[in-house]
């Protein structure tokens, strides 16, 4: 079943586009990955596909239903690519997402039947159990991510955005990141669109692939559309040369 | 100070209803000023104090209650900055600074339109809660439970905008909403408890009790729990002050706030 259409998406800023036609289809527990140049408008389609910025032209479809009339509460999670927020913040991580827990209108501090149980299953899920009463200003790249992953599934969304999630995380903790995702694909179901810059991630987690920039260039599963070609369309020559020695040493 | 002083002190109704007022605003105004630091929005409650000094000339001019022409003023001026900040491009803190500055020029300009000196005017910029009235604890009574009971069942939305504007939208919050009335609020909160100490200071009031809890917090719960406790201290600790040294009442509470500050500030160890 399709779980997301886009179809000739476009966003415009100061009568420039950011992002032209693009149109491709997610299927519902697939894992894909959107690729391209700093600048190519990933985090803009991202961005539009949520809501979080108004698209000129073209539609956005969640299971058949238009977003426009759909209510997109619950049904997407996000990670976003810099997490801007206050690192001062007194916010626990059990609060983080105890605030998110519905119902979201009520008294926050009362003690909720099975809402503790629920927040513990969750951080158990994305291995951030012993994160629980910990300060979110004071946790690692690494141990955030897993916090935010935890607080984006929390209403078990049908779609879940990672924008460039594991940046500035160690290639050990990239690598725990990547089978997190994939293991939530497995179990619940998930579908996943992430961007990234590390093209060796999407050829092993990745269904599919998107590359772009600003265009749609390819779409397709990566071992058919990673071509040199494309790489380099996509990316410039340096790339292309980068992908061709990748493929040398494989 | 012996019980016979305490009951000397409170046998007073002036007395009464100051430390009324006192408990009511130390709770009252830490807890939304816990949003205010949080969202680094000190220099907006500053803007809405001002805004409420030109509700309050006009009040003056037009013969209509103070009370009532500060507080529609101030959620005006609240609305308007909300709505700049989001249809233009303007940062926050410059709309804030054009509509700080235009309502302290209107109501300067709506002073000098009538006759003679106003001291009722001026006594709103440095408040005097000796003469709080029995209307002004009503109004203050009522804007404090509707206030902290909105906050409070709203908390969830309002904590997670605070946190991330984006995630909360992702999450179906409808944050436009959500921050008008986090704006109209802050906007009734500062104008009613202006009475207090003054336009210049009302701001303190909120800020640094929420402040020195910040010092200290583990966790957001202990954050509200602390800034109300140390809004009530300060409170009542400056009044007792001001009332033995015969000291400006409004300023000795803001000044005893700031040393509870510090006080935090050396106990967490902030200070470089």
């Amino acid at each position: 079943m399709i779980a997301l259409n886009v179809e000739n998406l476009c966003v415009k800023a100061d009568n420039r586009h950011l992002i032209e036609n693009i149109t491709f289809t997610v299927d519902e527990g697939s894992i894909v990955a959107i690729i391209g140049p700093n600048g190519a408008g990933k985090t803009t389609l991202i961005k539009a596909i949520l809501g979080l910025i108004p698209y000129e032209c073209g539609a956005v479809t969640l299971f058949g239903q238009s977003l426009k009339y759909a209510d997109s509460h619950n049904k997407f999670g996000y990670v976003p690519q810099k997490l801007e927020f206050d690192r001062t913040f007194p916010l626990t991580v059990a609060e983080l997402l105890k605030f998110t827990v519905p119902p979201i209108y009520a008294f926050p501090f009362f003690r909720r039947k099975g809402e503790e149980k629920h927040i513990s299953e969750l951080l158990e899920v994305v291995g951030a159990q012993k994160l629980s009463n910990r300060h979110i200003g004071s946790l690692s790249g690494g141990e955030l991510q897993r916090v935010m992953i935890a607080k984006a599934i929390v209403n078990d969304p049908k779609i879940l955005f990672l924008d460039e999630p594991a940046s500035g995380v160690d290639i050990e903790g990239q690598e725990r990141f990547y089978d997190l995702v994939r293991r939530l694909k497995r179990e619940k179901g998930l579908t996943v669109i992430l961007i990234s810059h590390d093209l060796n991630i999407v050829y092993r987690f990745a269904d599919n692939v998107i590359c772009m920039n600003r265009k749609l260039v390819c779409s397709g599963r990566p071992e058919e559309m990673l071509t040199d070609e494309v790489i380099r369309s996509v990316y410039g020559e340096m790339m292309g040369a980068y992908i061709h020695s990748c493929h040398e040493h494989d | 100070m012996n019980m016979n002083t305490i009951s000397e002190f409170l046998s007073y109704p002036f007395i009464q209803r100051a430390v009324i007022a006192t408990l009511m605003v130390g709770i009252l105004c830490p807890f939304v000023g816990n949003f205010v630091i949080l969202r680094k929005m000190s220099f907006f409650s500053d803007a809405i104090s001002h805004a409420a000094f030109a509700g309050i000339a006009v009040g003056a001019f037009l013969g209509i209650d103070f009370s009532l022409s500060s507080i529609i003023f101030s959620i005006l001026i609240a609305v308007l900055i909300a709505f700049l900040s989001e249809r233009t491009k303007l940062s926050h803190d410059t709309v804030i600074g054009i509509t700080f500055s235009g309502a302290i020029a209107g109501g300067m300009l709506v002073i000098g339109m009538m006759k003679g000196y106003r001291a009722d005017i001026f006594s709103f910029l440095f408040g005097d809660i000796l003469a709080i009235t029995n209307i002004d604890l009503l109004l203050l009574f009522a804007v404090s439970i509707t206030s902290i009971t909105t906050l409070l069942f709203f908390l969830k939305p309002f904590l997670q905008i605070t946190f991330n504007r984006d995630l909360a939208k992702v999450e179906g919050i409808n944050v436009r909403f959500f921050e008008y009335l986090l704006f109209i609020l802050i906007a009734i909160i500062v104008t009613v408890s202006l009475k207090i100490v003054g336009i210049i200071l009302v701001t303190s009031l909120l800020i640094v009790p929420a402040a020195a809890a910040k010092n200290l917090a583990s966790s957001m719960k202990h954050l509200f729990g602390l800034s109300c406790f140390f809004g009530l201290i300060s409170g009542i600790t400056g009044l007792i002050v001001s009332v033995y040294l015969n000291t400006s009442s409004g300023p000795t509470i803001v000044l005893t706030s700031i040393g509870v500050f510090f006080l935090t500030m050396l106990k967490s160890k902030k200070i470089l």
